[in-house]
């Protein structure tokens, strides 16, 4: 059983919780809607951080964090797969969710398009702007930039700028 | 911070005499009330078996009155009622939407530079000039999508799909799949 030293919600992690070390998670809070019944609910690799937000996951839901990445107030919320890979950036108020209707207590999606249960997948090194949403589908290539206020639901390929709503792939991000 | 006001478990009887909370509702954090200001004599009535969690909103001016039907599901509303907001009965609101039903400031360059001054810290706020309000109503079974933004005069026909990150200035007919901002009807909606 874990409770984080400097948690004011002072409630142990879940058991399917694992952190790497040299990570850090702001609370026990983050998993107050949790109920994912996988052995590993949610993993943050080495040396990322999770600072504010929620991971409100029905019981097939599992998040995996890699490392060196930083998430600021974002809400994952999903019954299916979210991976994110190592050294990415997702912003304020961004939303990682299997369908665009989640809720907390996951209601039946209104029709089986919405219901299917792709993963959502960011590769290394991507950057994701304050409020964008990632829906069931979205497949973010490595080192690309999710602008602020997208909404994506589909492949981006690596090393490109996409933004919008609905989102579009504006150009090539210059390589250094 | 007190857990037990972040949990639902806080006792909402402690909320002020003109709110009506149903049977049954879940209301997880007693922080969602607090730009409750409604003087009406009802100024906010959930239905039964309504659940408000974590990052919902009711702000709610003097004359604002916020009705929720029976089982709603409100995950991250911000209400910003000045007149009157209107939810039917199995309303599903996602994460970080804004529901409002005023601009909250006048349009006209010299009314808002008044509503600036009349707006500041310690200012008297009965010098702010009028503007303008139009009830929301959205009705039985919408699903309003993560971030969509809805705005003064719509209204939502039943059953109707707000897509995520949508913004909606026009109503939205029965059943209608709407996108993007301004809101569109979605490619298939309707036909």
């Amino acid at each position: 059983m874990t409770i984080l030293a400097h948690d004011w919600f002072r409630r142990p992690l879940p058991s399917n919780i694992v952190l790497a070390e040299s990570s850090w998670l702001y609370s026990s809070y983050a998993f107050v809607h949790c109920r994912s019944t996988r052995p590993v609910a949610v993993r943050v690799g080495r040396s990322s951080g999770v600072y504010d937000g929620f991971f409100d996951l029905g019981p097939d839901g599992r998040v995996e964090i890699g490392d060196y990445c930083t998430l600021v107030d974002v809400i994952v919320a999903t019954n299916g797969a979210v991976k994110i890979a190592d050294y990415c950036f997702l912003a304020h108020d961004v939303t990682l969710a299997g369908h665009a209707f989640a809720a907390p207590s996951a209601p039946a999606a209104p029709d089986a398009d919405e219901a299917h249960r792709s993963e959502i997948v960011l590769e290394d090194d991507v950057w994701v702007g304050m409020g964008a949403i990632l829906l069931a589908g979205a497949h973010i290539g490595a080192g690309s930039i999710v602008g602020a206020g997208a909404v994506v639901d589909f492949d981006v390929p690596p090393d490109v700028i996409v933004a919008g709503n609905p989102a579009r792939i504006l150009r090539s991000v210059a390589r250094s | 911070m007190i857990i037990a006001d972040v949990t639902g478990e806080w006792d909402y009887t402690n909320l002020p005499p003109n709110v009506i909370v149903g049977t049954n509702c879940f209301l997880e954090r007693r922080e969602s009330f607090r730009r409750y200001r409604s003087t009406r004599d009802v100024g906010l009535a959930l239905g039964s078996r309504v659940r408000v969690y974590a990052c919902t909103e009711f702000s709610v001016e003097p004359d604002g009155v916020i009705e929720v039907g029976d089982d709603c599901i409100l995950a991250g509303a911000i209400f910003m009622c000045a007149e009157r907001i209107q939810l039917g009965r199995g309303v599903v609101v996602s994460y970080h939407v804004t529901i409002a039903d005023s601009d909250f400031h006048p349009l006209e360059r010299a009314a808002r530079r008044r509503d600036a001054i009349a707006n500041a810290p310690g200012a008297d706020k009965t010098q702010r000039p009028a503007y303008e309000s139009k009830p929301v109503v959205i009705e039985d079974d919408v699903w309003i999508g993560i971030g969509a933004v809805v705005l003064k005069g719509t209204r939502i026909g039943r059953g109707a799909r707000i897509g995520a990150g949508a913004v909606v200035t026009r109503d939205v007919p029965a059943g209608a799949t709407v996108v993007g901002n301004p809101a569109r009807l979605a490619e298939g909606s309707l036909q």
